[in-house]
């Protein structure tokens, strides 16, 4: 079966060709632009890896990420925190909150990011 | 100093660092927002190159990856452009070791070679006889202070123009010199120059693309290294910019 991966990106044009290159790639996407539409799509059931933007309307990355880490189903999903945020003390914010991995948006292309998934979810 | 005196200077130092900490945060915020664009089209631009949305001639991937070369050119200024945000706010992430400023020139005029080829100016860079000190400095800081001295020399010149570069070591400091002889800066915008944002009518006319930032935060670095950076111009003729840096201590 193909691994789930739920994307919570608020930009829909980066969303839809996140979704587009995942699921060519083997994987089975849901996409969520905000914190409310990523609880919903969170209590369907745990997905394998979480993509999590920080710069979201409502409550934060940051916010989701905590409440993930909260979630017993959850608590131990890795989370690649995928923004465009990279200053210092957002990283640190974020790995402390329990982010797996911290990659800025601008410095991966999606085939870079889909292998790093398949390297991620390989070690699981 | 009278007591109001007193009162209005620290007003007007807090007053200060609250536009200097606004100003950090708008490069900050703009640097998301072109981050945010860049990235679309650096992953559309791949998925083009790499099929995803069927097979390219050869002539649309030869395109493509221009546009991705470009695009990437652009984000890796963005990320400079944060780093010498960073760079300028604090003295905490420096990292001084002794750095040979020539082989460091080098990499910087060969990393310039295809610019200035394709403008039509050529750079010469006068090396010394004997070798110089290392100084004592952040090797990538500097990097940054190199690049944007020789990128204004290249900016500002014309076609055919030569841009002379020496290095040379007195008493204890190595000091560099960029000389070109393009539009020069006039003489009423000189003592403006290291302005944050400032950008000289004579450039804006010429309608180069600029940030304002380049001659600021080379000012910055330089000194929080302990040196000294100055400058001669004229008008129509063109521009000297001298630094110095320190020697590093003998082991």
């Amino acid at each position: 079966m193909a691994q789930k991966i739920l994307i919570v990106e608020d930009d829909s044009f980066l969303q839809g060709l996140a979704t587009t290159k995942l699921e060519k790639d083997g994987f089975a996407v849901m996409a969520a632009g905000d914190s409310v539409e990523a609880s919903k799509l969170l209590e369907s059931g745990a997905p394998d890896l979480i993509l999590l933007d920080l710069v979201l309307p409502g409550t934060d990355g940051f916010g989701i990420l905590k409440k993930i880490r909260e979630n017993l189903a959850t608590t131990k999903t890795p989370v690649i925190v995928f923004s465009n945020l990279s200053e210092a003390e957002d990283i640190k914010k974020a790995k402390d909150l329990g982010a797996t991995e911290y990659m800025v948006k601008s410095n991966f292309t999606l085939d870079e990011l889909s292998d790093h998934i398949k390297t991620l979810l390989a070690q699981k | 100093m009278n007591e109001q005196t007193t009162e209005t200077t620290t007003q007007e130092i807090a007053r200060l660092r609250e536009e200097n900490a606004m100003k950090s945060d708008l490069i900050s915020v703009s640097a998301h927002q072109l981050r945010t664009s860049l990235t679309s089209m650096k992953w559309i631009l791949k998925m083009f190159m790499d099929g995803d949305f069927g097979q390219l001639t050869s002539e649309q991937q030869n395109f493509m990856g221009k546009a991705f070369e470009s695009d990437e050119r652009m984000i890796r200024l963005v990320n400079e452009m944060l780093s010498i945000n960073h760079a300028a706010d604090t003295l905490e992430h420096m990292r001084p070791q002794p750095v040979d400023l020539v082989a460091l020139m080098d990499e910087v005029i060969f990393d310039f070679s295809g610019e200035s080829y394709k403008r039509g100016i050529q750079l010469m860079f006068l090396k010394p006889e004997s070798s110089l000190s290392p100084a004592m400095c952040d090797q990538e800081k500097i990097r940054v202070v190199l690049q944007n001295l020789i990128e204004n020399a290249i900016k500002y010149s014309n076609s055919g123009d030569r841009v002379a570069i020496t290095i040379s070591e007195k008493s204890n400091m190595i000091e560099l010199s960029v000389r070109d002889t393009g539009i020069g800066i006039p003489d009423e915008e000189q003592p403006k120059i290291f302005g944050k944002f400032f950008r000289a009518d004579n450039a804006k006319k010429q309608d180069v693309v600029g940030s304002g930032l380049g001659l600021y935060t080379t000012k910055r670095i330089v000194e929080l290294h302990n040196g000294k950076i100055w400058f001669n111009s004229k008008h129509g003729e063109g521009t000297t910019f001298f630094i110095t840096l320190p020697v590093a201590p003998r082991m």
